[in-house]
């Protein structure tokens, strides 16, 4: 009978499939959407692939596994992926039904799958990762996910035994995921500009897990990514297999020694200069090792990669540069390494903050606790000439920046974020940084196209 | 003024321990006692004008009841001697019965108050907030939000104590009712999370106020006010939707 279930289910996912590209509505997660409501359990009876790697964290975890992908597909190799829809089942049902025949079975061997957090109890009981990439834990959305400690306690119960980890050793409610399964850390060595006490507002991990004194770090980063111990009682972070160190912004490579590999090492090319993406580049440096692959070809892949436009994106118009960079709503943490990036990049600065989230604004009222977790104190900062906050929630915006020590006369305000460029002041040789969230992609290029056309 | 932050190492979810920076730039002259789980509570020994507790995980809030727990009594002591505490978020939960989680696991509270919350982890209550606070003679509006894995009831035939705020939209302690927190003499918890005191000048100034015992103004008033008047202002609009 359930057999009989997910043949229907499959029939009629595939012909939704034929009925989207008939009617121009590719990528989306409809027909794992119908085939989870006419079979629940439908990931069980579709064909998996034969080697399945998933990629989940709090931050990055879409860039990263697009570099996997990338590097795959220039490998030759074709893999199911979820890369055009979503990262909770219903994504996954659908990649999976695209690439299985009408009996079900899957028609590729490998499989690389960006997957929510939260969603893993309803994918894992069905699909097995071999490897498992976390690229960090950290707070996200209030409303979906609560805090990181409760996201660690959810991947630890459903991720399952036999998948090797792949994890962040310089954060340690990352490297406490599942602590029974077999596993391998990254992490990067320390760096100029780490210090040994933390300036973030979010600061998750400051107790030992063994005595619950307070936790030391030889070097902190940013909130609780770094090297920790207690002093107290010897607690230390668990040591890199795989180091990062000697990273050089202007070759933009990084060296990563292996150190369970008797120290080898080799360097890679960095795909971009934000902390967050070197760690992105190292942890997936750390998979392909321990996918096989040699450091001369993950080398090879890397020289030809790039990071997908709508996370960064950069244009210059005269002598200005306009940059655009995704800062996802509701998330400070990803919030304030964007502010952290842009207060250390050199110039005179404007900044458009965009990122109020339009659907909250469309459903109810967004959830604003987030911006008082969030480091708006970067932004205080002789660079950076005109804040211009815009969109629903101007006036917390606003409030937030002043608590910031941001003086009102650098705050410019407009209700609408298609206006916000009429509120730049195009000064000789400027920064100017468009911050747009999840769902406002496309708003923030609009805005975007505004000001070239105001430059031109 | 002198204020106790009860184990900011942990209890620090979702921007609260900006209430306590609010009050730093609002208040310059106050001086504020960061007590960790190690330490002995200054309260322990003294009456602070303030002692604030935020939100935490729900493993720190054993560690907190077990920390608090030989200090029972005290609290129920500076309570009735009219010492002032804000306890915002799940931090709330610490001073009921017990903690009865859907899965079968009770974590026992300090037992200071007659209620029970009930957890269920796989749920998540997201909610708007809005609500009226009795001050010295007025009536303040206050917004804000609620996200939790948790409700708490009063238990049954047990004296039900004050509410901090009464609900105007949005869930009560639990769902069930309109009262909202707890209020006990000085003694203020409140479901509510997150900045509560940026969101509520006048709440915050009334606090701060009656803290300090003379006038306070929250800093930068005008714009604080300016964005507390839309939000009440869109929290009143009943086509404002309130749940997530």
């Amino acid at each position: 009978m359930a057999k009989l279930r997910f043949l229907v289910a499959l029939a009629a996912a595939k012909l939704s499939i034929v009925a989207l590209k008939i009617t121009h509505h590719n990528g989306t997660n409809f027909p794992g959407v119908l085939a989870l409501r006419i079979c629940p359990d439908f990931i069980k009876y579709i064909g998996k692939p034969g080697k399945v790697i998933a990629v989940s964290g709090t931050n990055g975890k879409t860039t990263t596994c697009n570099m996997i992908l990338d590097a795959l597909t220039m490998d030759g190799k074709q893999v199911v992926n979820n890369r055009m829809g979503s990262n909770i089942n219903s994504g996954i049902a659908t990649s999976l039904i695209q690439n299985a025949t009408l009996t079900g079975k899957c028609k590729l061997d490998m499989g690389v799958f960006e997957v929510d957090e939260r969603s893993v109890l309803r994918i894992f009981p069905y699909l097995k990762p071999d490897y498992m990439l976390i690229t960090n834990l950290s707070r996200d959305s209030i409303m979906r996910n609560g805090h990181p400690e409760y996201i660690q306690g959810i991947l630890t119960k459903y991720i399952p035994k036999e998948t090797k980890l792949v994890l962040n050793a310089d954060d340690l409610i990352c490297s406490g995921v599942s602590p029974e399964n077999e596993r391998v850390y990254f992490g990067i060595e320390k760096m100029p500009g780490d210090t040994e006490k933390c300036n973030n507002l979010i600061q998750d991990y400051q107790i030992c897990p063994k005595c619950k004194h307070k936790l030391a770090y030889e070097y902190v980063r940013y909130s609780h990514i770094g090297r920790a111990y207690c002093p107290h009682c010897g607690f230390t972070a668990p040591k890199y297999d795989y180091a990062g160190y000697n990273v050089n912004l202007d070759d933009m490579t990084i060296t990563i020694k292996e150190n369970c590999h008797n120290g080898e090492e080799a360097s890679y090319k960095l795909l971009n200069d934000s902390v967050y993406n070197i760690y992105n580049v190292v942890s997936a440096v750390a998979l392909f090792r321990q996918l096989g692959y040699s450091r001369e070809k993950i080398q090879e892949f890397f020289s030809k990669m790039n990071i997908v436009g709508t996370r960064y994106d950069i244009k210059e118009v005269k002598d200005k540069k306009i940059h655009m960079m995704l800062a996802k709503d509701k998330n400070a943490f990803a919030g304030s390494r964007v502010f952290e990036y842009i207060a250390q990049t050199p110039g005179t600065k404007e900044i458009i903050i965009m990122n109020s989230c339009q659907d909250d604004a469309v459903h109810w009222s967004e959830n604003i606790c987030w911006l008082y977790d969030c480091d708006f104190e970067f932004l205080n900062n002789d660079s950076i000439e005109n804040i211009v906050v815009c969109g629903p929630r101007v006036k917390d915006y606003r409030y937030r920046l002043l608590l910031a020590g941001i003086p009102d006369s650098k705050i410019s305000y407009t209700d609408k974020e298609i206006d916000a460029p009429d509120q730049l002041k195009y000064l000789d040789n400027d920064n100017i940084f468009v911050l747009y969230g999840t769902d406002s992609i496309t708003l923030g290029y609009k805005v975007a196209e505004r000001i070239e056309r105001s430059i031109k | 003024m002198r204020i106790e932050v009860l184990f900011p190492e942990i209890c620090n979810l979702y921007g609260e321990l900006f209430n306590i920076e609010l009050i730093k730039k609002s208040c310059p002259d106050a001086e504020i006692t960061e007590t960790n789980l190690n330490d002995e509570p200054l309260c322990a020994s003294e009456t602070p004008d303030l002692i604030y507790m935020g939100t935490m995980s729900e493993k720190s809030q054993e560690m907190v009841i077990e920390k608090l727990s030989p200090y029972k009594d005290r609290i129920s002591q500076l309570i009735a001697s009219d010492a002032h505490f804000l306890i915002t978020g799940n931090a709330l939960e610490i001073f009921g019965e017990k903690i009865e989680d859907k899965d079968g696991t009770i974590v026992a509270g300090l037992g200071m108050f007659p209620f029970t919350t009930k957890r269920d982890m796989m749920n998540r209550f997201n909610s708007l907030y809005l609500g009226e606070f009795e001050g010295n003679d007025d009536l303040m509006k206050i917004v804000g939000f609620k996200s939790q894995f948790t409700h708490s009831y009063w238990k049954e035939n047990a004296e039900t104590l004050a509410p901090l705020f009464e609900t105007l939209r949005g869930p009560g302690l639990n769902p069930d009712i309109k009262g909202e927190g707890i209020r006990v003499n000085n003694f203020m918890a409140t479901y509510v999370i997150g900045p509560l005191l940026v969101l509520n000048p006048p709440f915050a100034e009334y606090l701060m106020s009656e803290c300090s015992g003379k006038a306070e103004e929250i800093t930068f008033r005008d714009a604080a006010y300016d964005a507390y008047d839309a939000r009440v202002s869109e929290y009143s609009d009943e086509h404002t939707g309130f749940y997530y």
